[in-house]
């Protein structure tokens, strides 16, 4: 039953007709080309690795698991970083809830890396809890994945996507191409920390699903005109957005936090996209992976 | 001040009430705000937090608007009253002074005249007709309620009337006839003086000053226009001047008034002195007031005014606090 990557297969097709699959299969593989690190030794076993790239003979001898290292950098680990809270749920600047693009984005990169060969891994969470998902490299297991991400909830815990970045820093022992699936995150010195650390191990691309728009002209609106904060499942008046005052310190806030989170990120040599609604999700994954190759 | 409906209050204050905590339990029920993530780029704004209390402020606003102009509806729907019971004192009199003018009468006349001129300032409603009389009757203003002009002329017979005066135009036309204070003829003309009884609500009353000191052969007698104001359903209210007692001269001549007064329903007093006779008139007036004093009845005043009045301001003041949160 692979019903959620079916419909990243579909939308694919619908999104992709100026650009061919082949080219974004291209620009993928690129990413990882001379990127062999000899490595010709054993370390111990950590959550995560592959079952498979286990040395049993020299486990075996140890007694404890032992991965043969230079085998394990060959191939390639995608790793996804997501938090599943709230805030998932929430609207997209589009007006689609955001895991739906989380999803898309995930099942379009995902199957991307398993047509290559590679293996795809996720590390998720809501409130207090982060778990991971091990690195394999078939359809189901990308749809486990897209499962995992598609499960978020307003019952969910709420986000904190710094955690799961935490989470990733002090399990993940293998070198990934790390790809966090972010929402409107504020920068802080939490998240800067844990970037740097990050960015030490692996190669990161920045998704950032971009929230709802809260005041000004473009401002999402419903009926009542009131909204639901999922942080504290408070109440927040939309009503109010055509204020033009409001509209403008709310465009100065917005522009000042975009700026600090890009800031942060150029200087870790990160690549970013946003990504508002589904129709931009090819596009902008191109887009990422083009300017991650030319960064390097 | 009471409610009339008062039951209809009570019956509105609950109603709203169960549509108060009806919308109350909808509201619960139904959550289905759109969920938005990040909020505090909003929420955290300076500006947010004064919109918020500025739409606060016209809400509560609103709210209190919608419940008084409803409380003030409910109660003119109650219909507030004020609750009278009076005694409506009538005040459809019909009063002719009927005046001797014979020498002697001179003073009490202007008496009466002057009381008069400053009773009618308080008349409302009543006629008041003007008789003078001596050998011949003439009818110096008919009935008539227009008390400018009522006003206008008793200032006029004061003025003919008082010691002062040196013109006898104003008596013109009261010695037509051979004799003096024919007062039969007097008091019959006084009566013509009304109009035909088809107006029968009216109370009628004639204030016949005269000392009865016949000269002369009238056409009518004293008691035959006795009987005429009888048949005429007219009170007689007589004032002697020249009253000095049964044994006097003058006793036969006020006997025969008083019987006039007494069988017409009115009465008779004898004037002491000019003084007296406002005393007299006023007590008149109240015998009138009394015969005329009618059931007492029930009213009910409206008074909507201020509930609606409330309303009016109300519906503005929600008028004004739903274009400010519409904006």
């Amino acid at each position: 039953m692979t019903t959620l990557l079916t419909g990243v297969k579909a939308k694919m097709y619908i999104f992709a007709h100026r650009r061919a699959r082949g080219v974004l299969d291209g620009e993928y593989a690129s990413i990882f080309r001379g990127r062999s690190l000899d490595f010709d030794d054993l370390r111990d076993y950590v959550p995560g690795d592959e079952i498979s790239d286990i040395d049993w003979k020299a486990t075996a001898r140890v007694g404890t698991p032992l991965i043969k290292r230079y085998v394990a950098t060959r191939r390639q680990q995608l790793l996804f970083v997501a938090d599943t809270g709230r805030n998932m749920a929430a609207t997209s600047r589009g007006g689609d809830i955001k895991k739906n693009l989380a999803v898309m984005v995930m099942g379009v990169m995902g199957l991307l890396a398993i047509r290559h060969g590679d293996s795809v891994a996720l590390v998720h969470g809501h409130g207090a809890s982060t778990s991971s998902l091990p690195a394999k490299g078939t359809e189901s297991h990308v749809e486990n994945v897209l499962r995992h991400m598609d499960a978020s909830s307003l019952e969910h815990g709420s986000s904190d996507l710094c955690a799961r970045l935490e989470y990733a820093a002090s399990h993940i022992k293998t070198r990934t191409l790390m790809v966090v699936i972010a929402d409107e995150i504020t920068v802080g010195e939490r998240l800067a920390k844990v970037l740097r650390r990050l960015n030490a191990q692996h190669e990161i691309l920045w998704v950032e699903i971009a929230d709802a728009v809260l005041a000004g002209p473009d401002a999402v609106h419903n009926a009542d005109g009131v909204g639901t904060d999922v942080q504290g499942m408070e109440q927040v008046l939309l009503l109010l957005a055509s204020e033009p005052e409001l509209a403008r310190h709310y465009a100065q806030a917005t522009a000042e936090r975009a700026h600090g989170l890009a800031e942060l990120l150029k200087s870790n040599g990160i690549a970013q996209t946003r990504i508002g609604a589904t129709e931009d999700v090819m596009k902008q994954v191109f887009a990422l992976l083009e300017r991650h190759r030319r960064a390097r | 001040m009471a409610l009339k409906y008062w039951w209809l209050l009570a019956l509105g204050l609950a109603a709203l009430v169960t549509v108060v905590v009806v919308l109350w339990r909808r509201r619960t029920a139904t959550n289905s705000h759109l969920p938005v993530a990040h909020a505090e780029r909003l929420t955290a704004l300076p500006a947010y937090q004064r919109a918020v209390k500025r739409r606060r402020t016209w809400l509560t606003t609103a709210v209190a608007a919608v419940a008084v102009l409803a409380v003030s509806l409910l109660v003119a729907a109650a219909r507030p009253v004020t609750e009278r019971t009076s005694i409506p004192e009538q005040l459809n009199r019909d009063i002719i002074l009927c005046l001797d003018v014979s020498g002697s009468m001179l003073d009490t006349d202007e008496a009466i005249v002057r009381v008069f001129a400053k009773l009618v300032e308080k008349f409302k409603g009543e006629r008041i007709g003007l008789t003078i009389f001596d050998s011949s009757a003439v009818t110096v203003f008919p009935l008539t309620d227009d008390y400018d002009f009522v006003a206008e002329e008793l200032k006029i017979a004061q003025k003919a009337l008082s010691v002062d005066s040196t013109s006898f135009e104003y008596f013109a036309g009261t010695y037509e006839a051979p004799g003096s204070s024919l007062i039969g003829d007097g008091l019959a003309s006084c009566i013509n003086g009304f109009p035909a009884v088809a107006d029968s609500k009216r109370s009628r009353s004639v204030v016949l000053a005269t000392d009865n000191l016949l000269a002369g052969k009238p056409l009518f007698s004293l008691s035959e226009a006795t009987s005429l104001a009888q048949k005429a359903d007219i009170r007689i209210y007589a004032l002697n001047p020249n009253d000095y007692g049964a044994d006097s001269l003058f006793g036969k001549a006020a006997d025969g008034l008083k019987k006039t007064a007494s069988v017409t329903g009115g009465a008779y007093y004898a004037l002491e002195s000019e003084s007296a006779v406002p005393a007299i008139v006023q007590k008149v007036q109240a015998t009138e007031a009394a015969l005329l004093k009618g059931a007492p009845q029930r009213t009910l005043l409206d008074n909507p005014g201020w509930p609606l009045g409330v309303a009016l301001v109300s519906l503005l003041v929600l008028l004004t606090a739903g274009w400010r949160l519409r904006r």
